[in-house]
């Protein structure tokens, strides 16, 4: 099966083949402004989204029935999963965040799933990740702000949670780039490898049992769990008054009420 | 004696970024502990309360995002090492 002349050599050209598509090339490069292949099929990505919405606006939605369809039953079932948990969640603001994590959680899904026609994964870019992390970093503490006003200051004068906050952005771009590229490296490594397998069949079955492991839980996953994050630390910002002063508050009842009786 | 001591030098300037990506890839062992710990947990709440699966899958895999995530800082790690 596996032809190993001489390992070491086998090994050294696999890694030179690999190294090649870890990191995206730059397609276009006008002095300091470079698009590379990733951002590229983001496009792509959005673009299809796009088209795709139109269309299902245009068909499914115009002939909305009472008694409903397959794609009728789907749509239902995408929109109200991601309107429940934003309910849950996020109470007054899940007008908001609704629409925002299933856009995102699309967003996120397609991007990877792009790969599967051969293109670079959208969201296999540091760029791409930190986009999305900042947008939920902006939408947590806007609403955040919004929520608690000035009182959300205090929460800032235990400066960890400083640095609890800033961290959020960062551990989101690093999950989501981390587990996406290394789905991505690890199917590049076994189109190589398989490449060198020259057993009738093989090369076929192999990546197709392979990919939805790699690929489809990949995508699926990661989209989920961006999105349930969301939501969790939006609904953590947007506590009504820090746990601390209630206690407080309390403790200072149970005293008054105490003191009268001694 | 300072043969050996270069020798040493040398082969950790050559190898220096492949152990370091040995050694990254030592996160998979927290994060395998904390998934598997997770997941026993699930399944024994589930056997307690079947009418909550729902209610704790959700949990679950919450929870098992956050563990992965350290076994895929390590991969990073390892992937940055190797390649650049």
């Amino acid at each position: 099966m596996l032809v190993l002349f001489d390992p070491s050599m086998q090994m050294l050209a696999i890694s030179e083949e690999l190294s090649e598509k870890v990191f995206p090339k730059n397609v276009i490069e006008i002095g300091s402004f470079a698009v590379n292949d990733s951002v590229i099929s983001g496009f792509i990505v959005v673009v299809a989204l796009l088209i795709v919405a139109l269309i299902l606006r245009l068909t499914i939605i115009r002939k909305w029935k009472t008694t409903p369809t397959g794609g009728q039953m789907f749509l239902e079932w995408l929109v109200s999963f991601f309107d429940k948990s934003a309910d849950e969640m996020t109470e007054e603001y899940s007008g908001l965040m609704g629409p925002y994590t299933l856009g995102a959680a699309a967003y996120i899904c397609c991007g990877v799933l792009v790969e599967l026609f051969g293109l670079r994964p959208a969201i296999a870019d540091v760029c791409a990740c930190v986009a999305l992390a900042m947008c939920t970093f902006l939408f947590i503490h806007t609403l955040g702000f919004a929520k608690n006003k000035h009182r959300r200051l205090k929460h800032y004068l235990n400066p960890i949670n400083i640095i609890t906050d800033l961290a959020v952005p960062v551990s989101m771009t690093f999950r989501l780039f981390g587990s996406i590229l290394s789905g991505m490296v690890i199917m590049d490594l076994i189109y190589i490898v398989v490449e060198s397998i020259w057993y009738i069949g093989l090369p076929v079955v192999i990546p197709a049992i392979l990919t939805p492991i790699f690929t489809l839980f990949h995508a699926l996953i990661q989209s989920y769990v961006f999105a349930s994050l969301t939501l969790t630390f939006v609904s953590e910002a947007i506590e009504p008054v820090p746990k601390k002063q209630k206690k407080k508050r309390k403790q200072k009842g149970a005293s008054s009420a105490a003191e009268p009786s001694v | 004696m300072e043969l050996l001591v270069t020798m040493i030098v040398n082969l950790l300037v050559d190898m220096g970024p492949a152990i370091g990506a040995g050694l990254a890839a030592l996160t998979g062992l927290g994060a395998g502990i904390g998934m598997g710990i997770a997941t026993g947990k699930a399944v024994e709440a589930t056997a307690r309360q079947p009418e909550a699966v729902g209610k704790i899958r959700t949990m679950l895999l919450l929870g098992l995002a956050f563990a992965e995530t350290t076994a895929i800082y390590g991969l990073l790690i390892s992937i940055l090492l190797i390649f650049m």
